[in-house]
């Protein structure tokens, strides 16, 4: 690190000073920024390059490498042509795009909707609406998708019972293709909602002014200058929840498997819990998968990089608040509707699953019987001494990942958007590379890769940690990059002429700056981390048991009675823990604005 | 006054020697049952094992449960993880030299059968009362035995299904059974298996006649039965036993034209850390109170000749259990599998 306050990229040539120091200066430089390309590039190869050549050696054999050693691999493409000739696969590939692309899309109006409601308009109860709009981002999908079964099965489902109390013929099915898009986008609404509400918040309102003087309406300077300012956070949002859905695995799985619709991951999850495991073809699939996302990773990049996004530079400002007159009585109501339908109805759904001794409702009336209700599953639970284990174990892996994960992140994050390092650019690419990998076999993959290394790494939470640090990278960075890519060059030039070297630029300008991005994106690992369920399965011990492999085992065991009990549990923490994070993002929000100033 | 003073001078005097003789007995009894006082010792040593298990949490954790009220003093650690996923496991740990496991218990004998090497010998003291037929391996015996049954809700079904040619009639239909799908596992693969050469190659096409709603296993299914989401369901008796001991609206039988039986291996690996406190865990579960609360309070079966208790409705001088024939168990499997997905239109 003696080498970084010089390294980095800074093309600032020294203002005083002999030839020879100069000769030597550079010299330090060249050395400390090839030192930080290479010290990145063994920390990416160690956490990325290692465990994919593990998966992609997996899907070119039928062999564990572990076990059969290296000497025994028989290279073939067999796997690819057998998976690529399978029409299940393919009507698989098609219904994961279709699911997953129907869910982005209204991810987005809905994200995007409630971070213009929140951050730029005068609608009442913001703080509540901004926090209550996170809330589906803390519900596990797992969960998720078993509330809404509760509530909006064809059969059983209590939205149903109480249509038909009501006398309406008409019934909600969920398990259809409709049904999983509606729950992928109500629940990755978030994410988008998460990259835009910050991009809105640290938008120069100017050219907003400058359109409204021209005499745009409100709604054409919405679509026409606010959007499409914004529009590398919407396409990061849009981007990142399109992904994450793509390696969801419990909402197809309790709401498409009912209505015979098959997706990638449920195909994968298959393939690795037969009895015996076919984790070859099961890698192959996630190759397929992993071309597809690549792709889109590679559009998002090049859509980004056609265009300048500046729009923090170095004056104050407070993002214009539009009056919507009696019209904010209507956004309030929209914001009401969508917190009863994603988040009230959901939430008490499992609180009726939690306290409910069994799950079995024909009528309303038989719903509001108290006899029904008991604390027998909270007892269970907490009568398993794995289960605090594994709740202090979560936390103390959600820590250690978002912390190693931000700073990780953030020296990546800098070094690709801030600097012009040779290298940056395989920084970037190797980074990018585990969001298009499921975690079902990413998981395999950092056993194999990790499990033989000197030092106990195996067994211990840290082995975790790194799991979801690798993992989450890019959803990390991308969500620091959104803030990096708004910062003006000019700021940390002020402060390179001032005399400030780099680091300190990075600790006075950038970080403060940044700090609302550092702290979301931070946030996320967190709750990535906590949520985590496949890179977790292969990786945890009986001392490192984590809540999501926990919650999935009750769930394997047909309780979902204890599996809302213990989702109630972990949601409650993470809406602690988020609320604590949100107070230091606001605080960090306003630091860094009147800094800039 | 001496008569009576003699008297109870003799009775506390027999009573103390009473108490000895049942202490003694019963730590005889123990020795008998669930090892030498060595091992006993031993294990207290050690104080814990780590676990690794196939089955589900709860019961699981019942049985642990039970086992710690006999020996309070070894904590047992579970690892719980589905049969392809703890394999694969297993497999790396060993090979990295770090298998964590003192124990195994396992739903797939055969891939048990492969990995057989891993395991050290081992005798539970009772060894001779268990049947000689299932077991795979002279490591790995069978501490857990499941058995399928119908299950069905009974606020929904009046007439319900009595034998499995009874699945095959119109009026179960459609859409009101709910079954595992074949390729889930070892326990469904026995069930299929079972159906095929019992009741003929037709069976599976009479049966996904009824158009059946089909998941990925038993949980689910067991939770959709609850639900009324299906109101007939082929279940592992242990799991629909559960919700039913805890009040859930079900009613199970064992079907009168034969109960497929599919039988875990376990066994004390080479590697363990704690080898004694491993061996005293399996002793306790495969001795006759360890089966009798297997059976009586979770559901299970077992493979002991002499079954300490049977579960209300299953009489085996009545009713004809059924167990696969190992070879046959491992040659047929994919090939069947395949033709049941496709009589069932299940997609792979």
């Amino acid at each position: 690190m003696a080498a970084d306050s010089t390294a980095l990229g800074a093309d600032i040539e020294p203002l005083t000073g002999s030839y020879e120091a100069s000769q030597r200066s550079a010299r330090l430089r060249a050395a400390g920024r090839w030192l930080w390309s290479a010290g990145l590039l063994v920390i990416l190869g160690f956490l990325v390059v290692y465990p994919v050549s593990m998966l992609l050696l997996g899907a070119l054999t039928n062999t564990n490498p572990v076990v059969d050693g290296f000497a025994t691999f028989n290279l073939s493409l067999e796997n690819f042509v057998t998976v690529l000739a399978n029409p299940n696969v393919h009507l698989a590939l098609i219904n994961s795009l279709i699911a997953c692309g129907g869910g982005t899309a209204l991810a987005v109006v809905i994200g995007l909707g409630f971070s213009w409601i929140v951050v730029r308009t005068n609608t009442p109860c913001k703080g509540f609406i901004a926090a209550v709009s996170l809330v589906p981002l803390f519900v596990p999908p797992l969960v998720a998708a078993v509330a809404w079964s509760i509530l909006a099965s064809p059969k059983s489902g209590l939205l149903n019972t109480l249509l038909a109390g009501l006398g309406i013929d008409w019934r909600f099915d969920v398990y259809s293709m409709p049904g999983m898009i509606v729950i992928f986008g109500v629940y990755y609404a978030p994410y988008v909602y998460m990259f835009t509400a910050s991009a809105l918040r640290n938008m120069d309102p100017a050219l907003e002014e400058a359109a409204e003087i021209s005499g745009a309406t409100a709604l054409s300077t919405l679509l026409t200058v606010t959007f499409p300012l914004i529009a590398p956070a919407i396409i990061s949002g849009m981007l990142l929840s399109f992904i994450v859905m793509l390696g969801i695995y419990g909402i197809p799985a309790v709401l498409g498997t009912p209505g015979d619709i098959p997706v990638l991951t449920t195909y994968i999850f298959k393939l690795t819990a037969w009895s015996p495991p076919l984790y070859s073809t099961a890698a192959a699939v996630a190759v397929i998968l992993m071309t597809v996302t690549g792709f889109l990773v590679w559009l998002q990049h090049r859509v980004v990089s056609a265009r300048s996004y500046i729009t923090v530079a170095g004056k104050a400002f407070r993002p214009a608040v539009m009056n919507l007159g009696r019209w904010r009585y209507f956004t309030l109501g929209l914001a009401i509707v969508y917190l009863v339908i994603v988040v009230v109805l959901p939430t008490l759904a499992l609180i009726v699953a939690a306290f409910r001794k069994f799950l079995f409702i024909r009528t309303m009336a038989s719903l509001f019987d108290a006899r029904q209700y008991s604390l027998i599953h909270f007892e269970r639970l907490f009568d398993n001494p794995l289960a605090l284990r594994s709740i202090v174990n979560t936390i103390e892996v959600g820590l250690i990942t978002a912390v190693i994960g931000g700073i990780l992140s953030f020296a990546i994050g800098y070094t690709i958007h801030r600097t012009r390092l040779s290298g940056r650019k395989s920084i970037d690419v190797i980074s990018t590379l585990p969001v298009a990998i499921p975690g079902l076999v990413i998981g395999v993959a950092y056993l194999w890769a990790w499990i033989g290394l000197p030092g106990g790494l195996y067994g211990t939470i840290w082995i975790l940690a790194l799991a979801f640090v690798a993992r989450f990278m890019p959803d990390t960075i991308k969500a620091l990059s959104t803030s990096l890519l708004q910062i003006h060059r000019e700021l940390e030039e002020a402060a390179w002429i001032c005399g400030t070297r780099m680091l300190g630029t990075i600790r006075m300008i950038v970080l403060p700056l940044a700090r609302p991005g550092v702290i979301a994106a931070m946030t996320l690992l967190f709750v990535l981390a906590i949520r985590e369920l496949g890179s977790s399965l292969f990786l945890y011990t009986s001392e490192t048991m984590v809540m999501a492999v926990l919650l999935l085992d009750y769930y394997e065991g047909g309780n979902v009675g204890i599996t809302a009990a213990f989702s109630l549990v972990q949601t409650i923490l993470l809406g602690v823990l988020i609320g604590f994070a949100h107070v230091l993002s606001r605080g960090g929000t306003d630091t860094g604005v009147g800094k800039a100033g | 006054m001496t008569r009576t003073h003699l008297t109870r001078r003799q009775f506390t005097t027999a009573a103390a020697a009473s108490v000895a003789t049942a202490a003694l007995g019963a730590r005889g009894a123990a020795a008998q049952e669930y090892g030498p006082a060595e091992l006993i010792d031993a294990a207290k040593k050690e104080g814990k094992i780590v676990y690794y298990t196939a089955d589900f949490t709860e019961p699981e954790q019942e049985i642990i449960k039970a086992f710690n009220k006999r020996f309070p003093f070894v904590r047992v650690e579970m690892v719980r993880a589905p049969g392809g996923q703890l394999i694969t496991r297993i497999k790396t740990e060993a090979a990295a030299n770090k298998l964590l496991a003192d124990v195994v218990n396992h739903s797939d004998r055969g891939l048990m059968k492969d990995i057989a090497d891993l395991f050290q010998d081992y005798r539970p003291p009772n060894a001779d009362a268990y049947r000689d037929d299932v077991q795979v391996s002279p490591q790995l015996w069978p501490k857990t035995t499941l058995g399928w049954s119908i299950a069905y809700n009974t606020e929904l079904e009046q007439k319900p299904p009595r034998s499995w040619m009874d699945l095959c009639k119109a009026e179960y239909g459609p859409k009101k059974i709910g079954q595992v799908i074949a390729p889930s596992g070892g326990t469904t693969w026995t069930r299929i298996m079972f159906e095929r050469q019992t009741f003929g190659d037709d069976y599976w096409k009479k049966q996904a006649a009824t158009q059946p709603v089909l998941y990925p296993s038993g949980a689910p299914t067991a939770d959709a039965l609850v639900r009324g989401e299906v109101s007939i369901g082929v279940l592992l008796y242990n799991i629909a036993y559960m919700k039913k001991r805890d009040g859930a609206p079900l009613e199970i039988i064992f079907p009168s034209d034969g109960v497929p039986l599919n039988y875990y291996a376990a066994g004390v690996t080479k590697a363990a850390a704690n080898p004694n406190a491993a061996k005293l865990f399996l002793n306790w579960c495969m001795s006759e109170e360890g089966q009798a609360f297997h059976i009586k309070e979770l559901g299970y079966l077992t493979a002991l000749k002499k079954p300490p208790f049977n579960p209300p409705g299953y009489d085996p001088a009545v009713i004809k259990t059924w167990a696969p024939n190992f070879e046959q168990y491992q040659s047929l499997r994919d090939a069947w599998i395949d033709e049941w997905n496709k009589t069932y239109g299940y997609r792979q």
